[in-house]
């Protein structure tokens, strides 16, 4: 059953030969250099204040120091801070996806398969989640447990296990009396090893679609919820609270304290976007209600 | 569906929507006879003893009419009372109200009336927890008010206190009948006041409208306060022409509205002292730091690690006027003056005291908590002060709390810290308002836990002081003592911003209040 | 279909109660609340007697069930900040946000017809490509950052619209006053106008996208291809076959959508300075309002399932092959 080569090839011919696809898949890349050597990569220390020389303009000498994004509203250097931000943002973004799947996937798999009370009480579970706006569940959870990327990944992490839990589910649902399901069964295998051996990895080309889409929504929520004070502690930067820090100085026209961040946060989630577009038009056209 | 139809389709509504924008486009000004205040945030009752925020005292102040009241450099000034006669033991107060006093529903306001106000707050069935009954009745320690006869009430209260006067500038007089009548439901909703102006309208989270009486001699005849959380749009309504006055200007808004020509940015020192307090709790003394910022030598090594003019001038965009103690300049100790930034001689005391760089580290560590967004600009202060202290060799981390859940408990309970960053109000009437804060070691607004007893033993004799010179060498010694070996790392006093319309002639006040009955067209 | 009802019913009872199950633990997370309920200076035992009042004395499961017992009774409690019935104060701000819901709905679906219908039809060309990658933008920006911008361009540098307020249209109508209600129409839209693209752009985005693919596999079908060899009109294909069909997966968004419009609201609110609901729970999450965040949360979760239940009822009608009691 190896087809999973060929598909492979498959893939990445049709991506090469896509335009934007591979326009998106680049910047994803750069995206990931920099989150990973971005500390490398920084001219200045992204937490160093020095406010003699806060809000100085992008490439403007500034006692003999040049930042080339421009200084925030204590002095620190835009464009570390930014590379700095990828690092976080996009930790943020894949921490809360892979809590979320986790969860979401372990649910989706035992109510698909086993059916019954199983099946009830996590659609029911799910349902109760859906039913208020989910901005509102992670406002009431960060207020009471404080601000902190640890506490922020729960957060959105949560917010997340339904869609899995759901895509997960039906597809369980319809591939638990295939024969190759019925075969392991015959065969003894354990319930465990046929859900994550067996059906799983069946799964796997719908929920990678689902994930790109879910990094972009998960890095915007991030945004919105630096804004409404409750993401990451102000002196952690992250694309998001960078953004939402860049309010209060716009009527002042410090443009650069909003544009570069704004920049960021777009293309990447654009990059997601239109990755996670081309994923679902080749791998499975099923999706497209999503 | 051909294109050309759909394009065709879209450019007609698109005119159809231009030409109602066009019409619906406000021309002109506003009605010259209403002022626009814009708030921060909503307010939760009309009831006057369940009041706490200042937002609501503000508005309450223009619809009930106090006693006295204080002019804003802190005057005593006849309200509705012309005269005060305090008893010799100080604990009677005789007020003697003007003639022909009434309420918005056209009763008659006497001393009776007065005294229902006072009663009524103190009745535990009520159970109101607004600032009368919590900070005012339990400071002066409330006892009763009663009817001498129409024309004068006397306060009881329980000790000598000499700045009980002030304090009950805070309560808000109502008559009697209205609201023997309202259920206390009904108060929070529909206030029968006796001041220049009455509620015409409480949409929550939108607006509140109010009017002027027939009796009040204020020039607008309405008064329009809008609710707008967000600052940046405050200050965008306010340079669009929308609003008159706002408070919180952020101060780097402060150049775009200078710039408008539509308005201009008031700055005003408050009375508001901003510091960073030393908790010298036991739970905090089991660290190094911790036990560190227990000796005053350490405390006063810091006082010249920060460097608070720079903080004023980049982050608050003023040159603040700097603090030796928490007592506000008009009243303080003249002889003190504010801790220079020397960060040599930070760190040279710090060795002396016996923390030395080892290696090259950090001397100790500290935790420096503060709420965010309840003072001016404090998230970047607090983290300026930290990257200060941590120049001078402590290693500070920040940590920022959530104001009104998280970190005001922590207040309340006097566990905040070791380091935190707070500014409490204080008054330009008397430098005994400003320490008060201190008076017992118990108090619950002595936050940083201090016992020193040369300020505490003092406080006795303060009160018992028998002339004006007696308690100023008093005030002063005290202050000696809190500015060499006090539990507060002196800062600044808060400045505000108001930003003013240039249609409205409005002078701000350093207390924090914002009465728009004071307010008048320009021009 | 009664049975189906009744079940539907205890099924939403189950899900409102385990929404306030979810509130309630994440609002007493934190500790106690009671210190937001005194002034500043309040002493030891003012503190100790508002807890007591305010029955945050009890223990937890003895508060939830007491709650859970006033509920059934159609008590919401008293706002512990306004000291007014919760429900009134939620349902006083409710309406605004319906509009602003409404509103956006009506773009994001109104709009997202013509613009996808358009852009599967003309697939490839420069029309398409512009309608694509706007809608991939609208998905990547940050709602609060475009409020922000509109504000500053549209209300402060062109005057063209207000930078915040509401005049109310649904309350009053509610209320039975029609005058006033229908007076204020034109001004309620007019303020509406910039806080509803702002809540819009994301699912006016995604929503065109949608229309789009679903227009694209639709029109590649067989029936279509011999409608067109038919000689029939090009508007009458578009139309009458092709759009009918395609409507099944917009129904299916419609119920989800006015959910997820809702959450963009709570930011949105706070950028335009709104008065609806969105805000009033963030302030009284903040607050720990708990009676009023409850009354919001049961409200918002009554009228998520209302929703669904319409939208799986008009499915149903809409497409024979389903079935209510196979949904799930």
């Amino acid at each position: 059953m190896n087809t999973r080569g060929r598909d492979t090839r498959r893939l990445w011919r049709s991506l090469r030969a896509a335009k934007w696809p591979m326009l998106a898949l680049l910047v994803l890349m750069v995206v990931a250099v920099v989150a990973a050597f971005g500390p490398w990569l920084a001219p200045f220390d992204p937490a160093r204040q020095s406010i003699g020389s806060r809000l100085s303009e992008p490439m403007a000498d500034v006692q003999g120091v040049t930042h080339w994004l421009g200084s925030d509203v204590l002095g620190r250097d835009v464009l570390s801070r930014l590379l700095y931000g990828a690092r976080i943002s996009l930790l943020v973004g894949l921490a809360a996806i892979a809590v979320g799947g986790v969860i979401g996937i372990v649910a989706g798999l035992l109510a698909g398969y086993f059916g019954g009370w199983v099946d009830d009480v996590t659609m029911r579970l799910a349902d109760m989640q859906l039913a208020f706006p989910f901005i509102l569940l992670a406002i009431m959870f960060l207020v009471v447990l404080g601000p902190g990327v640890g506490n922020l990944i729960l957060v959105l992490g949560i917010g997340q296990w339904v869609t899995y839990a759901r895509i997960v589910r039906a597809e369980t649902l319809s591939l638990r009396e295939k024969e190759f399901v019925e075969a392991a069964r015959a065969l003894g295998d354990s319930t465990g090893s046929i859900l994550f051996r067996t059906i799983l990895p069946n799964i796997v080309a719908p929920l990678t679609v689902i994930a790109s889409f879910n990094v972009a929504s998960v890095i915007l929520t991030e945004a919105s919820l630096s804004f409404l004070g409750l993401g990451v502690p102000p002196s952690v930067p992250t694309w998001g609270s960078m953004l939402a820090e860049s309010r209060d100085t716009l009527l002042a026209n410090k443009w650069w304290l909003a544009v570069f961040p704004g920049l960021a946060i777009m293309l990447t989630v654009l990059s997601f976007n239109i990755l996670g577009d081309w994923l679902r038009d080749v791998l499975d056209p099923r999706l497209r209600d999503r | 569906m051909k294109l050309r139809y759909l394009v065709a389709l879209a450019a007609g509504l698109a005119i159809v929507g231009v030409a109602a924008v066009m019409k619906m486009r406000p021309t002109g000004p506003r009605a010259a006879s209403t002022i626009v205040v814009g708030l921060s945030a909503d307010i939760a009752t009309f009831e006057p003893a369940n009041i706490s925020s200042r937002d609501n005292m503000n508005i309450a102040h223009h619809i009930f009419a106090s006693l006295f009241t204080l002019g804003a450099d802190g005057t005593h000034v006849p309200n509705l009372a012309r005269e005060l006669a305090i008893s010799d033991d100080g604990l009677a107060y005789t007020y003697t109200l003007r003639e022909g006093l009434t309420c918005h529903d056209g009763e008659a306001l006497t001393a009776e009336d007065v005294a229902y106000t006072f009663t009524r707050i103190a009745n535990p069935a009520n159970k109101f927890t607004g600032n009368a009954p919590g900070f005012v009745f339990s400071s002066i320690g409330f006892r009763r008010a009663e009817a001498l006869d129409p024309g004068r009430v006397r306060i009881t209260i329980a000790r000598k206190n000499p700045i009980a006067f002030g304090l009950l500038t805070e309560i808000s007089i109502h008559c009697k009948d209205s609201y023997e009548k309202m259920t206390l439901d009904q108060a929070t909703t529909a206030p029968v006041g006796s001041g220049p102006y009455r509620l015409v309208s409480w949409t929550r989270g939108s607006e509140i409208v109010l009017e002027k009486t027939a009796a009040s001699a204020a020039a607008y005849d309405r008064i329009v306060w809008r609710i707008i959380p967000e600052a940046s749009t405050r200050a965008a309504e306010l340079m669009a022409g929308n609003v008159d006055i706002i408070a919180n200007v952020a101060p780097d808004q402060i150049a775009a509205i200078n710039q408008s020509g539509v308005a201009t940015v008031q700055s005003i020192t408050s009375t508001r002292r901003m510091f960073v307090g030393f908790n010298q709790a036991e739970q905090f003394g089991q660290t190094p730091g911790g036990r560190a910022i227990r000796d005053p030598k350490v405390r006063r090594a810091l006082q010249y690690a920060v460097d608070v003019p720079t903080i004023c001038r980049q982050l608050l965009q003023v040159e603040c006027q700097r603090a030796t103690g928490l007592v506000n300049p008009v009243n303080a100790n003249r002889a003190l003056s504010p801790y220079p930034f020397e960060p040599a001689t930070a760190e040279r005391l710090l060795d002396e005291a016996g923390w030395p760089r080892v290696g090259g580290k950090m001397r100790f560590a500290l935790t420096l908590q503060a709420g965010r967004g309840r003072y001016l600009n404090d998230v970047n202060v607090v983290q300026a002060i930290g990257q200060y202290l941590r120049d001078a060799g402590v290693d500070v981390t920040v940590e920022l709390l959530e104001w009104a859940s998280v970190f005001q408990p922590l207040l309340r309970t006097r566990t905040a810290g070791p380091l935190f960053f707070m500014g409490t109000g204080g008054g330009l009437w008397s430098p005994i308002y400003d320490m008060n804060d201190l008076a017992r070691v118990e108090s619950g607004t002595n936050y940083t836990n201090w016992s020193d007893a040369r300020w505490f033993s003092r406080w006795d004799a303060l009160t018992d002081a028998a002339t004006p010179e007696d308690m100023r060498r008093l005030v002063d010694e005290m202050l000696q003592v809190f500015y060499d070996d006090g539990p507060w790392l002196h800062l600044y006093f808060q400045p505000d911003f108001y930003g003013v319309s240039s249609r409205v002639d409005w002078q701000a006040r350093p207390d924090e209040r914002v009465y728009a009955y004071d307010a008048r067209p320009k021009g | 279909m009664g049975v189906l009802i009744a079940h539907r019913l205890l099924q939403s009872v189950v899900v409102v109660l385990g929404v306030t199950l979810i509130s309630f633990i994440a609002l007493h997370a934190g500790g106690d609340p009671t210190y937001l309920f005194v002034s500043e200076r309040a002493t030891a035992e003012e503190i100790a007697l508002v807890r007591q009042a305010l029955g945050f004395d009890r223990p937890l499961p003895v508060q939830y069930l007491s709650f859970v017992a006033d509920l059934a009774r159609g008590d919401f409690g008293t706002s512990l900040s306004y000291r007014q019935p919760a429900i009134d104060i939620v349902l006083g701000a409710f309406p605004a946000t319906i509009e602003l819901a409404v509103f956006a709905f009506v773009i994001a679906i109104a709009l997202a017809i013509p613009l996808g219908v358009v852009a599967a039809l003309n697939r490839g060309t420069a029309v398409d490509g512009s309608i694509t990658i706007l809608g991939l933008l609208g998905q990547s920006i940050p709602n609060f950052w475009m409020g922000i911008m509109m504000i500053l361009f549209f209300g402060l540098h062109l005057r063209w619209f207000p930078i915040s307020g509401h005049v109310p249209f649904l309350l009053p109508l509610l209320n039975g006053d029609l005058a006033t209600a229908f007076g204020n129409l034109p001004r309620t839209i007019y303020f509406l106008v910039m806080p509803g693209v702002a809540v819009a752009t994301y699912s006016l985005a995604r929503n065109t996208r949608l229309v789009r693919s679903s227009m694209l596999e639709v029109l590649g079908q067989d029936y279509v291809r011999t409608a067109r060899a038919k000689g029939l009109a090009e508007h009458v294909v578009v139309v009458h076959h092709a759009l009918r069909n395609a409507w099944l997966p917009v129904v299916t968004m419609i119920g989800l959508e006015f959910g997820f419009l809702l959450g963009g609201v709570v930011v949105t609110e706070t950028v335009f300075s709104y008065p609806g609901i969105g805000r009033l729970l963030f302030n009284a999450i903040n607050q720990r309002d708990i009676p009023l965040v409850q009354a919001g949360v049961i409200l918002l979760a009554a009228n998520f399932i209302l929703l669904n239940t319409v939208v799986d009822l008009v499915y149903a009608r809409l497409d024979p092959r389903v079935t209510l009691a196979r949904r799930r």
